[in-house]
């Protein structure tokens, strides 16, 4: 087969004269973008979707965590209360859980760089999850990516970026539970006992929930469990 | 005996090359018994021209320069990083002896369909044409054999080195490496022709195929007196040397290094550099014929060492910007390189030939 190349001669030189001088620019100066990895470490946003840090402090029990998970990956186990444990060898990193957090017990950081020595390894139980895993750190410089009109270029640092990064808490409207009907309402008590943060009494003489909205983490677990549907979470302006 | 090591001794001295920076050390030297007959046969002019400079010495320098600097180079252009990680603080810059020590003590693999004596003999056999050249390439008082020849002579070896090359390819008996030597001697008519008669136009515009005749003439660099000869030298040396776009014979993504394709080890290291060794050469007469050759600003401390230090620099200097050719266009098929070769090619040689002859005729 013939390919017929037609092109007008000055405009073959002219692109030619350009790859010419493309080429020394690039020889002098080059655009190129890559990262040294180990020796220097690319600059990520603080919400990387990384390794993934618990605080039993701040977790309510609530399983939502493991609820979410599309991978199913968390296990809770009883410690002192329920604690979520990450299986890394299902784990996707969507960190929907650590979204999903009502307290911001679960916490991302920006370690992507972990290697465990057999399967076993990787189903992390939640002592294991308090602290960050050990990183040995060879990088001397921070690499950061600035973008702007006219390209992008890259900028090296002579600092060592904190890989964990306080918990940047998803900016929803707080949600609290309310019972929508109040009527229906069988008072089986079930929300009553499974409230981690002792937020719903019984009113005796109006035969009524009484929802401390203080209390309330909005983490769901009485309306998840009302055997009525009658309890629904709301946001709070 | 001691009668003959004299001899020997006086002849190795009676010329020896002259370099006042270092000649208190050299009188020093001289004094010790044994070490004398070194010292003067390294500082005796034709072993010094052949073996040390512009010679074998630092033919392999250039050789460890050239193979990381174009590859380096190609990286930059084309986005990459390039060899880094052997000597790290140098940027990887002794990559290519790292890969020649490992091709050292690789098994050298002979496969059963080669014709085993050629396939190994032909890759030693092969530096003979490219390293003869270099006895006739003189710089200033250094010159390994003095001829008023030297440019056909040079021109002549340079010939010889495709043949070689096809012969490597008859002997490995491999489709790849028959594809890549029937390429190779399909270049090898296409360029060698406008290229013989770029260098007939420089002889004749200098009336001279001596190296110092050459050099005395060029009151301006040669490049200047005869631009199109200069043009076709140039791309008559991309195309001896394979470089990319001419880079038909050895053609990677196609026929895998052409007619070195069967070769591993040692072998592979050998033939692997014919072709940087081959754009040495062409280099240095690249250098003599159209950069001015040795001639540049002279420091009385280096004496005689001034010819070879300004004719290797040049050349450096010249392959160095050649190198950069690599990452710029794209490999022409054979058939397009053949009618270029045959086409303008040629057409421009022979007015190359004419502006040559017309000048010559003028000055």
């Amino acid at each position: 087969m013939k390919v017929e190349f037609k092109a007008n001669k000055a405009e073959m030189l002219r692109s030619h004269i350009e790859v010419i001088r493309e080429a020394f620019k690039q020889a002098v100066a080059p655009d190129r973008v890559t990262v040294e990895y180990p020796r220097e470490r690319k600059k990520y946003p603080p919400n990387f979707r990384g390794i993934i840090l618990f605080d039993p402090e701040k977790c309510i029990s609530c399983f939502r965590c493991a609820q979410i998970c599309p991978a199913n990956a968390i296990q809770m186990t009883f410690y002192e209360k329920a604690w979520p444990g990450i299986d890394y060898t299902k784990c996707i990193f969507c960190h929907f859980c650590v979204e999903s957090c009502p307290t911001g017990a679960l916490k991302s950081t920006k370690i992507h760089d972990v290697a465990f020595a057999t399967m076993e390894e990787m189903k992390l139980r939640a002592v294991q999850l308090m602290k960050p895993p050990e990183v040995f750190r060879e990088d001397k410089v921070t690499v950061e990516y600035l973008i702007d009109d006219k390209g992008w270029k890259l900028v090296r640092k002579p600092e060592i970026d904190e890989l964990v990064v306080e918990a940047v808490l998803p900016a929803g409207r707080r949600k609290i539970s309310v019972c929508v009907d109040p009527e229906s309402c069988l008072g089986c008590r079930i929300c009553v006992e499974l409230c981690p943060s002792d937020a719903i009494a019984v009113d005796r003489k109006a035969n009524k929930l009484k929802i401390d909205a203080k209390k309330c983490s909005g983490c769901g677990i009485c309306v998840r469990n009302c055997p009525m549907r009658v309890l629904e979470l709301r946001e709070v302006s | 005996m001691i009668a003959m090591f004299d001899l020997v001794m006086q002849i190795l001295k009676s010329n020896q090359i002259e370099i006042p920076l270092i000649q208190p050390v050299v009188d020093s030297l001289i004094e010790i018994p044994v070490l004398n007959a070194l010292v003067a046969l390294i500082l005796w002019r034709p072993f010094f021209a052949v073996v040390v400079m512009p010679g074998l010495l630092v033919l392999m320098i250039y050789l460890l320069y050239i193979i990381w600097f174009e590859r380096k180079l190609t990286a930059r252009i084309q986005w990459r990083v390039g060899p880094l990680e052997i000597a790290r603080p140098l940027r990887g810059a002794i990559q290519a002896l790292a890969d020649g020590l490992r091709y050292f003590f690789q098994e050298a693999i002979v496969h059963k369909e080669a014709h085993r004596p050629y396939f190994i003999q032909l890759p030693i056999l092969a530096f003979i044409p490219v390293l003869l050249p270099i006895a006739f390439i003189p710089a200033g008082n250094v010159v390994g054999i003095k001829t008023p020849y030297a440019i056909q002579l040079i021109v002549a070896f340079i010939s010889l080195i495709p043949i070689t090359i096809v012969a490597i390819g008859w002997a490995s008996n491999s489709r790849f490496a028959f594809v890549g030597s029937v390429r190779e001697a399909l270049m090898y008519v296409a360029y060698e022709i406008p290229f013989i008669i770029a260098v007939i136009s420089m002889i004749f515009l200098y009336g001279s195929g001596d190296p110092y005749v050459v050099i005395e003439k060029q009151w301006i660099p040669g490049a200047f007196l005869n631009p199109l000869a200069f043009l076709v030298f140039l791309i008559a040396m991309l195309m001896a040397t394979s470089r990319l776009p001419f880079e038909i014979p050895e053609a990677d993504q196609e026929i895998a290094f052409g007619p070195f394709v069967e070769y591993s080890g040692i072998l592979f290291g050998l033939v692997m550099v014919l072709a940087y060794e081959k754009l040495y050469v062409m280099a240095l007469l690249f250098t003599i014929l159209f950069l001015g050759g040795w001639s540049g600003p002279q420091i009385a401390l280096l004496g005689d060492l001034n010819a070879p230090i300004w004719l290797v620099i040049k050349t450096l200097v010249a392959i160095s910007i050649i190198a950069i050719v690599r990452s710029m266009y794209a490999r022409y098929r054979i058939d397009q390189a053949l009618r270029m070769g045959f086409s303008w090619f040629l057409a421009l040689s022979v007015l190359a030939l004419v502006i040559g002859a017309f000048i010559g005729m003028v000055i």
